[in-house]
């Protein structure tokens, strides 16, 4: 069982706050992805599981055990560093091995774990060889590899796939996610990489500023953002946001955006009537608008701007008063710049979200 | 060629004798082909004499003849004009300053005697005669001028009897008063030679400078070294006070090699501080004299002390900078593998060190093999020598160039020799560099 308990766990570098009174429960054997645009502390909290860089404040808890005044080499735990920090002076094998000896496994099992570990990533013929002549890729995998044989209870990875090529990348991705679902340990993942949290992760937390705006699984994240950031950071295009003003006469609440107005469900009408100010921010994905040729009583009139084929959708970027937004429509669809064409928002793909905290009021 | 020159100057020094031996000529002229080389000091019969235009003017051992431009009428009647060798012409007029204006011809005595003089078309008895004049002739003397003396010489010896003779001008030579033989007393021309190689291994000094020079790189290497790594890892742990470790540290690099002797040869002196720290916890009674002839050891154990002193930091300086070029991840890696500080230093920090500890082997190893000011302050540079010492010796006391150029390249090939043993016995794979 390792169970990660991160509780208040704060860490600033001088006057620069890297990480806010965090807290975060990653259940035993999870995948968790730590996902954030560069800077917002991903590594810095990651770290502080690892016992890198002691933290300011907080506790830290593996396994049932608090570890948060322990050093790192005795919290049963692994990592793959961004850098990779392979050592330059070994071969792969004394790479891949160097846990275990610092750990006294007997040599047989070294000797075992190393070749089943290099199996896994396809590096047999790599084993005796320095890693200074390696390409990224190489390193990559020797990296995975000294941190799965060590067969620790938790993995962390700081963004391992960040360093390499795009296409490799794309393979890497697809290969990772294999081969951690083999291995029994409880993973954080830190990423900037939306698609890669959301395609690998059992469970996304997306931070900012040193914050967790959302831990949940990535359809969640995706679906129902807890507030405008990670609306606008999760997705691509990221989910589009309107200004709409609130019209309430007796005793019933509408809004309008673009001199359209919406009416509300039950469920939304008092979460809007309730709102001080009269303005409610509307947000909704490019992939959830309908695109008609023809303009229904429910339809917007929107004015295309821009035409991107994308091979499986067509990406729009229409314009309706000032507003500036992101369609996909089916390819067969076929829009012109300059086109005039009519959208209708589906009430349940609108989520609600109010200007003043950007929190999401409601999400259908 | 900025580097090397001096080196082949070293060396030239070191192994050539720039004047061991006079060429003697074909011919009276710096341009008649060498018959033969004579060393210094090789007895001369001299055989004949010519006068040749002056090329060592100002030489101290220089023999000159005087010649005239004379103008006067020939056997033949006609007018004649050329010059003579002022031991035929007797000056008759000199103008206020002595220079002499007009003269006779001197008359030949004795039996079967030429009556006629030469006249030469040049101020030397190879060139042409333009004509002769009768014996008694008036002349004007329109020129004078001073020509070199060369002579024709054979070695006088057994050794070298049949060897050929040839001209050597006599600036080179000393001449006895009849100038029938003479010496060779001066040299232009150089031959290799071992014999400052051999002076100095001969040397009495050079067998103890050779031993204190190793033994001092013996006793103080291994310590710095140790020393320079733990200092490194001080400072590198970023402890706090750090930077002012490395300040305490660094500090003697600031101070010159003499001035550190100095301040050593005050701890150790008489009335030091040594001794008054000894007299004042009633360690010993009254002062113990530990730089004396007869304490050799101390000395020595007072030069180990100075040179650890002033610089373990230099290989510091270097380790560090290695210390700082392993990035701070691996280290991460190797903490959060299981490693604690020893087997991270062991198995992560010296390993990748090795190519920063061979350069500061190599360069703490030369400047071992240099040491001088030190010793000096504390020894008074004979109780206790070394090689620079030595060469230093020759070169200021005994004024010997060549012998103290050997000395410097004796230094200078020990410094070889080792950085090679260094190179090949801390070899670092070449690969082994920090990604
Ligand atoms: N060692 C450090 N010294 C000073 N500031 C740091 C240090 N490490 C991180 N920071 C700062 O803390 C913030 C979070 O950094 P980090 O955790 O590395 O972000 P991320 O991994 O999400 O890109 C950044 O603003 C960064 O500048
Ligand atoms: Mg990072």
């Amino acid at each position: 069982m390792a169970e990660i308990l991160v509780e208040r766990v704060a860490k600033s570098f001088g006057d620069k706050v890297a990480v806010k009174d965090v807290n975060l429960t990653i259940k035993d054997r999870e995948f968790m992805v730590l996902l954030g645009p560069s800077g917002c502390g991903k590594t810095t909290l990651l770290r502080a599981i690892a016992g890198l860089g002691m933290a300011d404040a907080g506790r830290i808890a593996i396994g049932g055990r608090d570890v948060t005044y322990q050093p790192p080499g005795q919290r049963n735990i692994s990592m793959v560093f961004q850098s990779y920090a392979i050592f330059p002076h070994m071969t792969v094998r004394d790479n891949i091995g160097f846990g275990l000896k610092m750990n006294k496994v007997d040599k047989s099992t070294i000797r075992k774990r190393i070749e089943e570990a290099a199996e896994l990533l396809h590096i047999e013929e790599l084993l005796d060889r320095r890693p200074s002549a390696m390409s990224g890729g190489q390193r990559q995998r020797v990296a995975v590899a000294r941190a799965i044989a060590m067969q620790a209870k938790v993995l962390l990875m700081d963004e391992p796939l960040s360093n390499l090529d795009a296409l490799l990348r794309l393979e890497m991705r697809a290969e990772l996610k294999r081969l951690l679902a083999d291995v029994d340990a409880t993973t954080v993942y830190v990423t900037h990489d939306q698609i890669e949290a959301l395609s690998m992760g059992d469970r996304v937390a997306v931070m900012r500023d040193g914050e967790i705006q959302q831990c949940d699984a990535p359809n969640t994240v995706y679906e129902s953002p807890t507030n405008r950031f990670v609306g606008s950071f999760i997705g691509n295009p990221p989910m589009n946001f309107l200004e709409g003003n609130i019209k309430r006469s007796n005793g019933q609440t509408a809004v309008e955006v673009a001199k359209h107005e919406f009416s509300l469900t039950p469920e939304t009408q008092s979460l809007i009537h309730d709102l001080p100010g009269n303005k409610v921010t509307l947000g909704i994905r490019a992939e959830n608008m309908e695109t008609l040729l023809q303009p229904t009583p429910e339809t917007v009139a929107v004015n295309v701007e821009v035409v991107e084929p994308l091979g499986a959708q067509n990406l729009l970027t229409v314009s309706v008063g000032g507003h500036r937004l992101k369609v996909s429509t089916h390819p067969t669809l076929e829009v012109a710049t300059d086109q005039v064409l009519h959208i209708r928002f589906p009430a349940n793909q609108i989520r609600w979200i109010d200007p003043t905290t950007n929190n999401v009021l409601y999400t259908p | 060629m900025f580097f090397l020159y001096p080196m082949y100057e070293g060396f030239v020094l070191t192994v050539y004798d720039d004047d061991a031996l006079l060429p003697i000529r074909e011919s009276p002229t710096l341009s008649g082909a060498t018959v033969a080389k004579l060393p210094l000091g090789t007895e001369l019969e001299i055989n004949d004499r010519r006068s040749q235009e002056m090329v060592n003017a100002g030489s101290d051992d220089l023999i000159t003849d005087q010649w005239f431009q004379v103008e006067g009428t020939g056997v033949d009647g006609s007018l004649l004009r050329g010059w003579v060798t002022e031991a035929r012409i007797r000056v008759r007029e000199e103008d206020a300053s002595g220079q002499p204006l007009a003269g006779t011809v001197r008359p030949r005595l004795g039996e079967g005697a030429d009556p006629l003089t030469k006249i030469h078309a040049e101020p030397n008895e190879t060139s042409s005669v333009v004509g002769q004049l009768e014996q008694r002739a008036t002349v004007t003397i329109t020129q004078s001028a001073e020509l070199e003396v060369w002579f024709l010489v054979q070695p006088a010896d057994d050794m070298n009897s049949g060897a050929a003779a040839g001209w050597a001008p006599s600036s080179y030579l000393r001449v006895s008063e009849d100038a029938s033989r003479g010496w060779v007393s001066g040299a232009t021309s150089g031959e290799f030679t071992t014999k400052f190689i051999q002076r100095m291994v001969d040397d009495r000094f050079f067998g103890p400078a050779l031993r204190t020079t190793l033994l001092l790189l013996v006793l103080i290497i291994p310590v710095q070294l140790v020393l320079a790594l733990a200092m490194a890892l001080v400072i590198h742990a970023r402890i706090r006070l750090n930077s002012g470790f490395l300040y305490v540290f660094a500090l003697p690099i600031g101070m010159s090699d003499l001035a550190a002797g100095i301040l050593f040869f005050s701890i150790f002196t008489g009335n030091g501080l040594l001794n008054s720290a000894l007299d004042g916890l009633g360690i010993i009674d009254g002062p113990f004299a530990f730089l004396t002839a007869e304490t050799t050891g101390w000395i020595l154990v007072a030069i180990v002390a100075a040179e650890v002193w002033r610089a373990t930091s230099i290989m510091m300086v270097i380790i560090v900078a290695g210390l700082q070029a392993i990035p701070d991840e691996t280290l991460e890696a190797a903490e959060l593998f299981g490693a604690n500080y020893f087997q991270r230093v062991r198995h992560i920090i010296l390993p990748l060190l090795k190519p920063s500890i061979q350069v500061a082997l190599i360069l703490r190893t030369i400047l071992a093999l240099q040491v001088f000011a030190v010793v000096v302050a504390l020894s008074g540079g004979d109780v206790v020598t070394v090689l620079a010492n030595e060469s230093f010796r020759q070169y200021a006391d005994l004024r010997n160039t060549n012998v103290a150029s050997a000395y410097a390249l004796f230094i200078l090939l020990l410094s070889v020799a080792s950085a090679v043993f260094y190179l090949r016995s801390v070899r670092s794979e070449a690969e082994v560099r920090p990604t």
